[in-house]
């Protein structure tokens, strides 16, 4: 369960949403990241064109205020000679005058002995109107006289209509005696054209910012009011024409362009609400977050119906995790895609069923090797006491199973007056020669019983060894009675590895000393059910040893693998039984030769050897 | 390759098989079949070891040859244990034809094997090794097996 709780802790932000997030927040930034460059190089373009258009028209109205005043004063100038050649006007002055329909009034000024201004001569429409004019401008026209004085010409609209006011200086050949002419001419054209501007506001401006035309309630007064062109403060400068972006009275950007009229000090101005101008871009912005938001609701459906698929899948996956960490292998996730989630579930489904199985495999390994501890358990019973002394005979033995289970068995008896003594290897070893083993043990306890001979006993066996297995499985097998009475060792070979008797002699015991008991020998038990066996006697002597064994001896190896082999055992063997020492002795040295040899190394075949020594009766 | 080597060649009326490797419990005789032949001759130098299952399945497959004439040459030592421990590991028609006998110097620890051919060195009921076996270093050798163990299956 812990492992469960922890599979479930570790579940943060579900992979359906975060697929959800991606898919979402990648069109996201990337059209926003769009707009925003869009949007500046809209806005720059924009603001390029509104300069663009707003300069040609104030270029425009600039150069048509130039033509209409220029074509005052060129229908003026005749009668300006007309005066000066006649010092009044003729008729054919006052005809032109008459003639010209904006004409309003035509005063001529000349200095008094003071050197100020006065009315010598006037034309006019609309007789005596022209002096109740002048009287409302007594006051500037000192300052008028003075500025063109300073600049020959000078342009006024001093009551905010439709009316101008040009102030012209004319000098005669010396330039001593100077004559100002007053023209006041209607434009009304002009100033309706300044006025009626819809998207854009025109101004006339003189140099100093007064307007003289410009929509409604603005003529008169200063520019500056609305706004404060850098332009005018750098006037003397002179530049014709030019377009920036300044800040109006009210806050808001201006996109402010001029143009020099080139007459008088007259500058035309046309101004546009920065806001205003760029209201497209306003719409672009608005069109764009509406198509952001259709565009992000057709990714987010889109990414519901994709990501369903596969975090549905990988939900059964997570959930088959779960059961798998609450110990249930069972569990099997059915995935249908043919993708890499259904190749992962193929191999979960794959993995669960290996789990299993080797679960079940573990199950039964522990089983099984339960059912050989018994086995073990039950194969120690079958072998006698290690030690033992029965009359003169002393026996001392030693057994070490390659597994749990071996195939090697010995044993000794008593029936009447002797002594059988058996050994056996059954072919292979574990589990299966241990059952035969267990046979032979078996039919051995009956045999014991019947007081025969070793051949015979051996006959016996063989049947029983045979019926048992089949002919599948043999035994190899010496069988040896010792008389207890008379020291005569009768034996039966079943091609088993022909114990040594060492005969006690006066010296140590050597090579040559070791007899093999092999004189006679007979087809393996197990091999055939009739087998007839042969036996012979030799005498073993009082202090004589006889050195039973299994042939896993020589092929005890190493770390290495290097077995120990014939010569090393045979020099062990007689190393050990140099003296002729006692049995357990005898056992102790000769396991202690093969142990330094084996280090510890596994087995890899039953080790079983007994010895066995006529003490003779003291 | 498995861990036994078995070369068969037919020629007139013998068969000459030569084996090299292990018997063991995995060794398969059947495709090795040796009937239908009055000589076979097996040829054993190569043949490293055999263990008791190897021995069950030899006698098995030496028992398919029938009542033909059997020769073995060049038998090395675990051979000729085989043949003095495991009655009818040598088929009743069998006669060894040669066979190595191990010998040692003790003092220089070098080992050779010296073959005993029928006849020269061995015969029925005896054997007749060389007067002095030598290594190398001309040091003198002696046998490295149990007489009466070894040369037990000549007195049969």
């Amino acid at each position: 369960m812990k492992g469960h709780n922890e599979l479930v802790k570790k579940r943060g932000l579900s992979i359906r949403y975060k697929i959800l997030l991606l898919l979402t927040s990648l069109p996201l930034i990337t059209l926003t990241v769009y707009l925003i460059l869009a949007l500046r190089i809209f806005e720059e373009d924009k603001i390029a064109y509104v300069f663009d258009s707003s300069s040609r028209m104030s270029g425009t109205m600039a150069a048509q205020i130039k033509t209409q005043l220029n074509g005052v004063l060129g229908t003026t100038k005749p009668i300006f000679q007309d005066y000066l050649s006649q010092q009044k006007f003729s008729s054919v002055g006052e005809s032109i005058f008459q003639n010209e329909f904006n004409l309003e009034a035509l005063v001529v000024f000349k200095p008094s002995a003071t050197g100020s201004y006065e009315k010598s001569a006037i034309l006019e429409k609309v007789p005596d109107q022209t002096a109740g004019v002048l009287a409302q401008l007594q006051s500037q026209m000192p300052s008028y006289f003075a500025e063109v004085e300073a600049s020959r010409r000078v342009v006024k609209v001093p009551f905010s209509d439709d009316r101008v006011f040009i102030l012209e200086k004319v000098s005669d050949e010396t330039n001593t005696r100077n004559t100002v002419f007053l023209v006041i001419v209607k434009m009304s054209e002009a100033s309706e054209m300044f006025r009626a501007a819809m998207s854009q506001k025109l101004y006339l401006i003189s140099t100093d910012g007064t307007i003289l035309f410009g929509p409604d309630g603005t003529p008169g007064q200063k520019l500056q009011g609305t706004v404060s062109p850098q332009f005018l403060a750098h006037a003397n400068k002179q530049i014709a024409q030019g377009a920036e972006t300044d800040q109006g009275a009210d806050g808001k950007e201006l996109l402010v362009s001029y143009s020099r009229a080139g007459f008088g000090d007259l500058i035309v101005v046309t101004t546009v609400e920065k806001e205003k101008a760029l209201g497209a871009v306003q719409i672009l912005i608005r069109k764009s977050l509406i198509f952001f938001g259709l565009l992000i609701s057709v990714t987010v459906i889109l990414s519901l119906f994709a990501s369903s698929g596969l975090t549905q899948a990988l939900t059964q996956l997570f959930d088959a995790t779960k059961k798998v960490a609450e110990g249930d292998f069972n569990i099997r996730v059915d995935v249908k895609s043919n993708d890499e989630v259904g190749s992962l579930a193929d191999n979960f489904n794959i993995m669960a069923a290996e789990v299993s199985r080797l679960l079940d495999q573990t199950a039964e390994k522990a089983r099984m090797e339960s059912e050989l501890q018994t086995a073990k358990t039950v194969q120690e019973t079958l072998f006698p006491e290690t030690q033992a002394k029965i009359g003169p005979l002393a026996i001392a033995g030693y057994y070490e199973p390659a597994s749990e289970c071996g195939g090697d068995w010995w044993h000794y008896c008593q029936i009447g007056n002797k002594i059988f003594l058996w050994i056996g290897d059954a072919t292979g070893h574990g589990a299966p020669a241990a059952l035969i083993t267990s046979a032979a043990k078996s039919a051995s306890t009956i045999i014991e019983r019947l007081n025969i001979t070793p051949a015979k006993a051996l006959e016996l066996l063989n049947r029983s060894i045979y019926d048992v297995s089949k002919g599948r499985i043999m035994m190899t097998f010496f069988l040896a009675s010792f008389d207890l009475e008379t020291g005569e060792l009768a034996y039966c070979n079943a091609s088993h590895e022909a114990p040594f008797l060492m005969k006690k002699g006066e010296g140590a015991l050597k090579k040559k000393d070791l007899i093999p008991l092999n004189e006679v020998n007979n087809p393996r038990l197990g091999q055939a059910r009739d087998s007839v066996y042969e036996q012979t006697t030799i005498q073993v002597e009082t202090g004589d040893l006889v050195f039973f064994y299994t042939d896993g001896i020589p092929d005890i190896q190493d770390p290495a693998k290097a077995a120990w082999g014939e010569r090393e055992f045979i020099k062990a063997l007689i190393a050990a039984n140099k003296d002729f020492p006692g049995v357990n002795e005898s056992v102790e040295r000769f396991a202690h030769s093969f142990q330094v040899h084996r280090q510890g190394a596994p087995l890899i075949d039953d080790v079983t050897f007994f010895v066995v020594k006529n003490e003779g009766l003291s | 390759m498995g861990k036994l080597d078995v070369k068969m060649n037919k020629a007139a009326d013998k068969l000459t098989v030569q084996m090299a490797g292990t018997i063991d419990e995995d060794v398969d005789f059947s495709q090795f079949g040796l009937g239908g032949n009055p000589q076979i001759e097996v040829e054993l130098s190569g043949l490293k070891s055999i263990n008791s299952c190897g021995i069950r399945e030899w006698i098995k497959w030496m028992g398919t040859a029938g009542p033909a004439q059997i020769s073995f040459s060049n038998c090395p030592k675990v051979i000729v244990d085989q043949i003095n421990m495991v009655d009818g590991f040598l088929p009743a028609t069998g006669k060894v034809a040669s066979f190595f006998v191990p010998y040692y110097n003790d003092d220089s620890g070098s080992e050779k094997n010296v073959l005993f051919r029928y006849g020269t060195e061995f015969s029925e009921g005896g054997v007749n090794p060389p007067a002095s076996v030598k290594d190398e270093e001309g040091n003198e050798m002696e046998m490295d097996v149990i007489e009466s163990k070894y040369f037990k299956f000549l007195k049969k």
